[in-house]
């Protein structure tokens, strides 16, 4: 009887313990509406979009942490992804009502009271066996609108959940996954529909611009990126993506890659999105003579009809997995006493770009990497390269039996900059790029088509172009395209950076650090071991008038996998998979 | 430690007025009563009632499988069924709101260690009516992973559903049996997230709902439930639609037969 009695009264305890901790917490809020996205730049006490506004800037007004303050910054708590399953943690986190979205690899995502770092819930989405992300199960972040915290999956689900519960309000598949579609991206959400792009471009996958509404996740419009392929209006066919083979052979572009694996950015001002497309498939050029519009490019896209309204292209007839998702930031570049509405793109080519993002016309471009060996230039006139024409790898051999010729190239397919965004500071008016010197041997070899396999066509090999460094967070003037500073790290910098009004730029390494820099001067101010190599992107925020910064720990993405020589350089980076949170200790 | 004994001295403390006197007498003498009762029926009225027939082996064979039938049509106004193995690690196997059904319900589900397994049936006065057995097996069923696991395919049949109606007995009970292919992960297998189906709702030809079904963890894979309907409408099609803890739809259209000859009778006879 007695024990019967314990067992029973801690169960009632706890159940009561339970109740009063509920009616003592805050009410469950409605959630973030319309507004509070577009105030989210100015907004200090929450981290509502990827990219710290729409404009993708990563830039925060708080001005507690300096370089001088700094250094007294100490964790405050660290929360474990926990299971067998960890490898790349890419994630930005958001921060709603004190509570972190966080997503993990293996399509995972979590919510954590921001003050302690105690789980709320935890959701863990069931993949097939037949996943087939190229470059790591990795996932870039969480989006949240009202009630709802949105994720994508690798494979290719599009999940909203509950931001209370973690209860699952719609699953919507996306695309097929057996044909190599995935989603990684961290969702876009603008005047309440949720918005996103695709991965597979390695599969032979057609790129996909897709808007649904938020609360239903029923379908708005469909932009492809690959020109002769149809668009989808309110459940409708619309327009033609271009002009069917202006710029693809044959019927090519049914299998043109392009994917917008990265997501977009939005500018309220002009209220265009922006859109990142990726490499054309397959890698090998010489089966596709054209431009291949629209890969490699920048593409701005209205938002209630998925029209494009202009494009953008970094590497036409890209024949070494140029991919250029990179993201367009948004920003005002002021020249000659003007206010410019400008964009800029650190592309994966080895070229900053600087735009006008009203148009799409070019302002600059300059290389912001020490060694580019597959075009001179960049005409500012055109707007197009300026080829060296003997380092584009060579067409397979006659009858293409054997593999073309091999040339040395640089940056690598890797990137002069891959997917980790970069931060802009319109107090310095500097980007902050994380750069990577590296080559690669590369070469074509024959291929043909097949759904769900891998869509190449190509060989390579990646090289460093340095003893002592690859990495290179690089403070670029937009103005001039002049490097003001540079930090250089041993291992490739695969992580997102963030800057602050306290003349502050975050940014993380493989070697596990979490690194604070001056902004004007990127001496190196502040840093910290989290256990594991930082390829996610650092957030802060106000919270109890404390400013707190917040990044996951988890070493993997594509160059582990594919990165050649440099592979072992790191392979002996132990993976991890954590959240960590610091401010500066009470005085 | 010290903090751990003062703990258990607060907790002492504190209830002992609550126990003996607000948790029914429970019929099988199973040890987690007193935790089960709160969590499952709240303060409801539970009584033991032998009208409600829960019809399960003595040895369980297959611990991952168990068949289990449920019959409360003794019963006048049942609105809700629930079914729970008590030793599981997941205790509540499913709740059934049988709307414009018959309550009655047969399934399978797993079993981790021998168990009492009971049903109770709620009527419109909120009394709660129990019944049940104890089971012996071997166990393991809620951490054993799912059989079509052994083939690579399972993604690819995920959410198919066999279905069908038999034609209304004299008694005017059409019995209607489901099968869904899911894996119904518990979540205690490593590296296997739970995943399951936790909503059922069947649908008569002119869309009103006349079965609605909340199952848990430890239903086996690939559910099988078979109800009993109040005959719809020969040549008719019900409409089955729910989903799995992922957002994964399932849905399923039951032609009703036009032939409506008895063919036996739905119920358990023990």
């Amino acid at each position: 009887m007695m024990r019967f009695l314990s067992v029973f009264t801690r169960t009632t305890v706890s159940a009561a313990a339970l109740t009063a901790a509920l009616a003592a917490g805050t009410a469950l809020a409605a959630g973030p509406t319309k507004d509070d996205l577009l105030g989210d730049t100015k907004s200090t006490g929450d981290v509502l979009t990827y990219g710290m506004g729409y404009q993708g800037q990563r830039y925060s007004p708080l001005k507690a942490l300096t370089p001088d303050t700094v250094s007294k910054l100490v964790p405050v708590w660290s929360f474990s992804f926990g299971g067998e399953k960890q490898r790349g943690q890419e994630a930005q986190p958001l921060v709603v009502d004190g509570v972190m979205y966080v997503t993990g690899s293996y399509s995972r995502l979590y919510a954590v009271d921001a003050r302690t770092g105690h789980k709320l819930w935890q959701y863990d989405h069931r993949l097939p066996d037949g996943i087939m992300p190229c470059c790591d199960v990795i996932n870039r972040g969480a989006a949240v609108y009202g009630d709802k915290v949105y994720f994508g999956t690798l494979d290719a689900r599009l999940v909203a959940l509950n931001k209370d519960t973690g209860k699952v309000i719609w699953s919507k598949k996306t695309a097929e996954y057996k044909d190599g579609y995935s989603m990684t991206a961290a969702p876009l959400i603008v005047d309440g529909k949720i918005i996103t792009g695709n991965s597979g471009g390695e599969f032979g996958i057609v790129g996909m611009v897709e808007a649904r509404d938020a609360e239903t996740g029923e379908l708005l419009w469909q932009r492809p990126t690959i020109e002769g392929n149809k668009g989808t209006l309110g459940g409708k066919e619309s327009t033609v993506t271009g002009v069917v083979n202006a710029s693809w052979p044959g019927d090519m572009w049914k299998t043109g890659g392009g994917a917008t694996w990265l997501g977009g950015t939005y500018d309220p001002e002009t209220n265009l999105l922006y859109f990142g497309t990726g490499n054309p498939a397959p890698w090998n050029s010489h089966l596709r003579p054209g431009d291949n519009l629209y890969t490699s490019s920048t593409l701005a896209i209205d938002p209630n009809t998925g029209e494009i309204k202009w494009h953008y292209q970094t590497t036409p007839h890209d024949g070494w997995d140029f991919d250029g998702v990179n993201e367009l930031v948004s920003f005002d570049l002021r020249m000659d006493g003007k206010v410019i509405k400008a964009g800029a793109k650190a592309d994966r080519n080895g070229f900053f770009y600087v735009l006008d993002r009203t148009n799409g016309q070019l302002i600059n471009a300059s290389p912001f990497v020490s060694k580019i060996t597959w075009a001179k230039s960049i005409d500012l006139k055109t707007g197009r390269p300026v080829y060296n024409d003997d380092n584009r790898p060579g067409a397979p051999t006659e009858g293409g039996e054997g593999k073309g010729k091999s040339v040395f190239s640089a940056p690598a397919f890797l990137g002069a900059k891959n997917w980790m965004p970069m931060a802009y500071n319109p107090d310095t008016e500097l980007f902050y790029v994380p750069a990577n010197e590296w080559g690669m041997d590369i070469w074509n070899e024959p291929i043909t088509y097949k759904k769900g396999a891998a869509y190449l066509g190509a060989g390579f090999t990646i090289k460093p172009l340095y003893d002592d460094y690859i990495g290179a967070l690089r403070a670029i003037d937009p103005k001039t395209g002049k490097i003001a500073w540079e930090y250089k790290n041993p291992a490739p910098l695969w992580g997102g950076v963030l800057t602050t009004a306290g003349n502050l730029v975050f940014t993380g390494t493989p070697e596990g650090f979490l690194k604070a820099f001056d902004a004007k001067t990127g001496k190196e101010v502040w840093k910290f071991q989290t256990g594991s190599g930082v390829v996610g992107c650092p957030i802060t925020w106000e919270m109890d008038g404390e400013q707190y910064v917040a990044v996951v720990s988890g070493w993997g993405g594509a160059v582990p996998l594919w990165g050649g020589d440099v592979a072992k350089l790191v392979k002996d980076i132990n993976q991890g998979g954590s959240l960590w949170v610091f401010k500066l200790p009470k005085a | 430690m010290r903090a751990a004994v003062l703990a258990c001295g607060l907790w002492l403390a504190v209830t002992p007025a609550l126990a003996a006197s607000s948790i029914p007498e429970d019929p099988l003498g199973s040890v987690m009563w007193e935790t089960l009762y709160p969590e499952v029926f709240g303060t409801a009225p539970v009584v033991a009632d032998d009208r409600v027939k829960v019809l399960a082996p003595a040895d369980v064979e297959n611990a991952r499988a168990m068949p289990v039938a449920v019959d409360a049509t003794a019963l006048d106004g049942v609105q809700e069924i629930v079914i729970v193995a008590d030793l599981n690690p997941f205790p509540v196997v499913l709740r059934y709101e049988p709307l414009k059904a018959r309550p009655f319900i047969a399934t399978r589900i797993k079993i981790q260690q021998a168990t009492a397994v009971r049903a109770a049936a709620r009527t419109r006065d909120g009394v709660w009516h129990m019944n049940g057995r104890l089971v012996d097996a071997a166990g393991g069923g809620c951490a054993a992973p799912p059989a079509s696991y052994a083939a690579s395919d399972w993604a690819d049949h995920l959410g198919e559903v066999q279905a069908r109606v038999w034609p209304a007995d004299a008694a005017g009970t059409a019995r209607v049996k489901l099968r869904i292919r899911h894996p119904q992960d518990t979540g205690l297998m490593a590296g296997v997230p739970a995943f399951f189906i936790d909503a059922l709702t069947l649908t008569a030809a002119d869309g009103t709902p006349v079965a609605r079904l909340s199952p848990l963890e430890p239903v086996s894979e690939d559910p099988v439930f078979t109800l009993a309907l109040d005959a719809p409408v020969p040549g008719s099609v019900l409409t089955l639609k729910g989903r799995d803890n992922n957002g994964g739809d399932i849905a399923a259209s039951i032609p009703v037969p036009v032939k409506t000859a008895a063919t036996g009778t739905v119920g358990v006879t023990p």
